[in-house]
């Protein structure tokens, strides 16, 4: 599990605009050359955020993302 | 020969809007009554004539990124921003409104990390990080209208593992105390945040706190058993979501063995909240 690779996305996510406004529009391709495991990929597309908190995702990250966020 | 002149310690969200939204009316009425306290306390800090506020916060991953968390970090500078993010979420928008930029005491925040590097703490130092809710909300409560004393923003990790210990923050704010000693200001210092929310920083438990945790924490401060605090583990705090009593361990540390008065108690089932205040004069 990389802890970092999971933060440093949401961390973009949050962020950065043009790249949570592309990953809103494609997810798969938004994130075609980050560096996670098969696991970590799947709960970004789905936005599974309750996975990627138990993937090492940073519960503060997680609640703050425009759009995405929430608790 | 300087003097802290006001010491406290305050939840950080104070802001009805989101406990409405996220607790209902129990939470927006008590955070309401929150505020009220903390409103009389900034009168009391106020009348103290500070040359200097020291505020202890940390950040929400707003200003720090996974690239570099430094586990305590002094603002130097003469002025800091309020943090300004389109489309903040709830806690932030507390800041709207809010003065968009204050002063430092630069002099101050010098010493507290150039002294604090010479005696072995290894504070890292920044120029251009903004201020979120974390640091503005409360201060902007305890001053009202009135225009903020210069700042001398500390940052602890209270998130990101590993995190430094509450023994560590402790010292920390012992160093803090004797710079302040040694200088020549009247110095106010708050430490912001907490009590227990966000257990475990587990997304499924958001939404619960740990009251007997607390009430046992309000206990020992109002002992003044900062032994006891300081052989808390970063664990314990992880379990029962009391991260933030890593700032206000600093604040404790700053102020001594003293017993500290509760101005504001409150269960709100998604997070204790609390004022504190240690009579430093």
């Amino acid at each position: 599990m990389s802890r970092y690779e999971v933060n440093v996305l949401l961390y973009r996510l949050k962020k950065d605009a043009a790249f949570r406004g592309r990953f809103r529009a494609d997810a798969q391709g938004a994130l075609a050359g980050a560096e996670l495991t098969a696991e970590e990929r799947d709960a970004f597309v789905r936005w599974d955020a309750r996975r990627l908190n138990e993937l090492g995702g940073s519960l503060h990250l997680l609640i703050s993302i425009p759009g995405l966020g929430g608790h | 020969m300087g003097q802290l002149v006001y010491a406290a310690a305050m939840s950080h969200v104070l802001y009805p809007d989101y406990y409405g939204k996220n607790v209902g009316p129990h939470g927006r009425k008590m955070v309401e009554e929150l505020i009220a306290v903390v409103q009389e306390m900034g009168r009391e800090l106020r009348a103290t004539r500070p040359d200097a506020l020291v505020v202890i916060a940390d950040d929400h991953l707003n200003v720090f990124s996974f690239d570099a968390i430094p586990a305590m970090c002094v603002r130097i500078g003469r002025s800091v921003e309020r943090m300004v993010q389109a489309d903040a979420i709830e806690f932030d928008q507390a800041l709207d409104g809010l003065p968009q930029r204050y002063p430092l005491h630069e002099d101050l925040a010098n010493r507290i990390l150039e002294v604090g590097m010479e005696e072995g703490f290894d504070f890292a130092a920044s120029w251009s990080a903004p201020l979120d809710h974390a640091f503005l909300s409360p201060v902007g409560t305890l001053c009202g209208d009135t225009p903020a004393p210069p700042l001398v923003p500390f940052w602890v990790n209270c998130f990101v593992a590993p995190q430094p210990t509450a023994r560590r923050c402790y010292a920390a704010g012992r160093h803090i105390a004797r710079v302040i000693g040694e200088g020549p200001w009247r110095v106010a210092a708050i430490a912001t945040g907490g009590l227990s929310h966000f257990p475990e920083l587990s997304l499924a438990r958001v939404g619960t706190s740990a009251p007997s945790f607390d009430r046992r924490l309000v206990a020992l401060m109002e002992a003044g058993d900062h032994e006891a605090l300081c052989a808390l583990t970063v664990k314990e705090l992880d379990l029962t979501g009391s991260h933030e009593l890593l700032n206000w361990m600093v604040l404790m540390g700053a102020v001594g063995p003293l017993r500290a008065r509760v101005r504001f108690f409150g269960e709100m089932g998604r997070i204790d909240l609390a004022a504190m205040e240690w009579e430093t004069a």
